[in-house]
């Protein structure tokens, strides 16, 4: 009962703080984009990309809360026992904080980018590959809690 | 690319050029001075004309948009540009004038509106102005008369009749006087006074410190006959107004043929800017440019036919020539990309092909999944043999068709096709549960279950990428003969990165396999210590400096590891693919589950498209730009930009640039 309860917490955690990185990340990027584009609304394509950039964090937040949730009873899966429960928890901080500060990062390096990309067209593609340099550290969370999270069920704690 | 010159005679000039800019084949050098005994003629003037003329059409087609915005369709920008016959350009030049006749209208009639508009507010305000005045049934400008004087205007303060007279008669006591108060409000009372005229001085006096203004704009009659005049000059303003407008909306029907003209105007400018670059003597005129090596002989060919003219063709090698990419109908589309980086300078070889392969080959492991890739495929199709859009765009649906070809294959691969749509459908016909794998006949690779082996995977694809990558730097350095650089910072890296890869492989099957890769890794490393240092200065520096050099490793790891967001990817598309699927089932199979089924899955399909297809595409070009075209790429090319009909409304039939 209380691995079940664990595991649905971590399920939260990793959605809930992935989320709140992207939705920081997202929300300062789209304000300076709707900048430009009051300006110009011909670049909304490159300014919707440019916003959207920081936005893979909550999804792979997300992920995990769903792998979780289908791993632990509630969408299939057997109950957890506690040690599992907690494995769950653990695996849950790796995307949760990282997807959170890399998405805060994330936003950040985006509002620069679009302010570039505002600036000269061409720029573009450079704003785009800087920004997703970000994103790698976020994967990185997001495979460690992934590779942890599938092979949990088979773990005899 | 080869340089081209073209003499020929003056009178040909017009012709020729005609031909030339139609034909898009040839670039002009663009050269400060002329060569010895050779002018230049100067055409700014009629440069000018012509790009007034340009930004008069542009003003009227934006008057006209404002009016009645043009109505475009959502896929509208797929379209090409309407193709027209090149002699269409002569009937072009004949309008020209009547259509700039018509734009100038156009604009004139907009200013007219601006000046009613200007004029409209003018009026208000001076009816604002007159509006306390209302009741005063004299007009504002009255005289004194003979043994009166008239005193009309406004204090600054509300006064009632007692206040008023109590205020004056505080401010002069022995002075007489008669007034009505016309209007009062908070900071403002209006008045008419009268006093004997000889006491006129008092009374101005008394006034005066009371805050008494005379009203602005006085006039000779009285306010409400003014107002009423204002009110009629305003709606017959109005009526003009509507007039300009209708009159106006009257050109509509020549929107088309101004953007034409606005096409031609530009295309003389680009004509006239050509003519101000060539070399030109009394009856002969010399153009030099740059063509493209397999065009050389359609040139020839052109010229022979319409002039009398000598061609002459030479090799370049200077940095100063534009490069053209040329690549198959397969690795074509991939252009863009590359020279959305740079284009490839003399140096470089054009990574167009390898770029395009695995472009096509990591956006369709990220985006992976059969059904997605398939609805691709039919809409690209679709949108290519519907609109036949221009060869810009149609490069871009075609990236994207054979992406789809890719991610199909993956999907199936991964076993995906509209996430677990397939074994969804199953269960809610037959009631039995199925996963993918026992549900489609071949073996998968499922990205849930399997994720370590396909994160292998994807880092052994990277390897191989980056590889590719490196090889192309030896065969760069090979070709302009930097043996050192070839053999010793490409080579014994490669060596090394093939010795861990050959490490890995001994980790998993046997013993052997693993010490032949750590052996390559030693040899690699040494090799490596002993080279890397070679401009420094003494034994010890070079010795260091090669040791310090394996600290490069660290950057080879994280590029690999980068190469894990194939399967991040991939697996969030399936993941949210499943999670919609999962979702669309929760309403049951009665009726009005089966239509909420259907809306939700459309939905979580398209979010899900729209999402991954555009983190995939985003992915796979950092992959391209970042891990890639590091370790060969240097770019800093031009691209060549013929001597063409740079329209933005029609294009001529025939013309080189769009084959």
């Amino acid at each position: 009962m209380f691995g079940m309860f664990l595991a649905i917490l971590a399920a939260s955690i990793a959605t809930v703080f992935a989320g709140i990185g992207s939705a920081k990340g997202v929300g300062n990027a789209a304000q300076t984009s709707m900048g430009v584009l009051s300006e110009d609304s011909s670049m909304f394509g490159k300014m919707l990309v440019l916003t959207l950039l920081p936005g893979t964090q909550g999804l792979y937040g997300f992920i995990v809360g769903f792998l979780i949730l289908i791993n632990c009873g509630v969408l299939g899966g057997d109950l957890p026992t506690l040690g599992q429960g907690f494995a769950f928890l653990a695996a849950s901080i790796a995307i949760g904080i990282g997807g959170m500060m890399s998405g805060f990062a994330q936003g950040k390096a985006a509002v620069s980018g679009i302010t570039m990309t505002a600036k000269d067209e061409k720029n573009f593609s450079k704003a785009m590959v800087s920004i997703t340099l970000v994103e790698i550290y976020a994967l990185l969370a997001f495979i460690v809690s992934l590779l942890v999270v599938i092979s949990v069920p088979g773990l005899n704690i | 690319m080869r340089s081209v010159r073209i003499i020929a005679l003056k009178k040909d000039r017009k012709r020729i050029l005609e031909h030339l800019q139609n034909s898009a084949l040839v670039q002009v050098k663009h050269t400060e001075a002329q060569e010895e005994g050779f002018k230049r003629i100067d055409t700014s003037a009629q440069l000018k004309q012509f790009e007034r003329n340009a930004e008069v059409t542009e003003q009227a087609l934006k008057i006209l948009n404002s009016i009645s915005p043009e109505k475009k369709g959502l896929l509208a920008s797929f379209k090409g540009k309407k193709e027209i016959d090149p002699d269409e350009i002569g009937r072009l030049a004949t309008e020209s004038a009547k259509i700039i006749g018509i734009c100038q209208k156009i604009i004139r009639l907009e200013k007219q509106r601006a000046d009613y508009a200007a004029e409209q507010i003018r009026i208000k305000t001076s009816i604002a102005q007159l509006e306390p005045w209302k009741k005063l049934d004299i007009p504002l400008n009255t005289k004194d008369t003979a043994n009166t004087a008239i005193f009309i205007g406004t204090l600054p303060k509300l006064y009632d009749d007692i206040t008023l007279s109590e205020s004056l008669a505080a401010e002069c006591p022995e002075l007489v006087f008669e007034f009505e108060i016309i209007y009062s409000s908070a900071s403002m009372t209006c008045i008419v006074l009268f006093a004997p005229k000889k006491q006129r001085e008092e009374a101005e006096k008394a006034l005066r410190t009371l805050g008494y203004s005379r009203p602005l704009n006085p006039t000779s009659r009285t306010p409400s006959v003014k107002m009423q005049r204002q009110l009629a000059k305003s709606s017959d303003i109005e009526l003009k107004d509507e007039q300009a407008k209708n009159d106006i909306i009257s050109y509509l029907d020549y929107r088309e043929a101004i953007c034409d003209t606005q096409d031609y105007f530009n295309l003389r400018a680009e004509k006239y800017r050509v003519i101000s670059e060539l070399d030109q003597t009394e009856h002969v005129f010399v153009l030099n440019g740059y063509i493209p090596e397999e065009d050389c002989g359609k040139l020839q060919e052109l010229c022979d036919r319409i002039a009398n003219c000598v061609v002459e063709f030479e090799d370049v090698s200077d940095e100063e020539a534009p490069v053209k990419l040329k690549n198959n109908s397969f690795t074509e589309p991939a252009e863009s990309i590359v020279t959305m980086y740079s284009c490839p300078s003399h140096e470089d070889v054009d990574p167009t092909p390898i770029l395009a392969f695995f472009f096509y080959f990591f956006f369709g492991m990220m985006f992976s999944d059969a059904g997605y890739g398939l609805l691709m495929v039919i809409a690209t199709t679709i949108i290519l043999k519907c609109f036949k859009p221009d060869k810009k765009m149609r490069n871009n649906v075609r990236l994207f068709r054979n992406c789809g070809y890719f991610t199909i294959f993956w999907g199936l691969v991964f076993g995906s096709i509209f996430g677990d749509a397939p074994a969804v459908i199953y269960k809610m016909v037959t009631g039995n549960a199925i996963t993918m794998r026992e549900l489609l006949p071949w073996p998968i690779l499922d990205t849930q279950k399997d994720a370590l082996v396909i994160m292998i995977l994807s880092i052994a694809l990277g390897l191989v990428h980056i590889l590719v990558g490196m090889g192309c730097k030896f065969y760069v350095c090979l070709k302009n003969k930097r043996y050192a650089e070839a053999f010793f910072d490409t080579g014994l890296w490669m060596l090394m990165l093939i010795g861990f890869a050959v490490i890995g492989a001994g980790m998993a099957f046997s013993q052997t396999v693993l010490y032949i890769g750590a052996g390559t890794a030693i040899c690699a490393a040494v090799g490596l210590i002993l080279t890397q240092g070679r401009g420094k200065k003494g034994i010890f520096g070079k010795l260091l400096g090669g040791v310090a050099s394996l600290y490069d490793i660290t950057s080879y790891i994280s590029d690999l590891l980068s190469y894990s967001r194939l399967l991040a990817l991939g697996l969030t598309t399936g993941v949210m693919a499943q999670v919609f699927n999962m979702l669309s089932t929760l309403f049951g199979t009665s009726f009005i589950g089966i239509i909420f089924m259907i809306i939700l899955f459309i939905i979580g399909h398209a979010i899900t498209i729209g999402l991954n297809a555009l983190g995939s595409y985003v992915h796979t070009m950092r992959l391209q730009y970042v891990e890639m075209f590091s370790k060969f790429y240097e770019g800093g090319g031009k691209p060549f930009e013929p001597f063409s009909v740079k329209s933005k409304n029609f294009k001529t039939k025939g013309s080189n640039d769009d084959q």
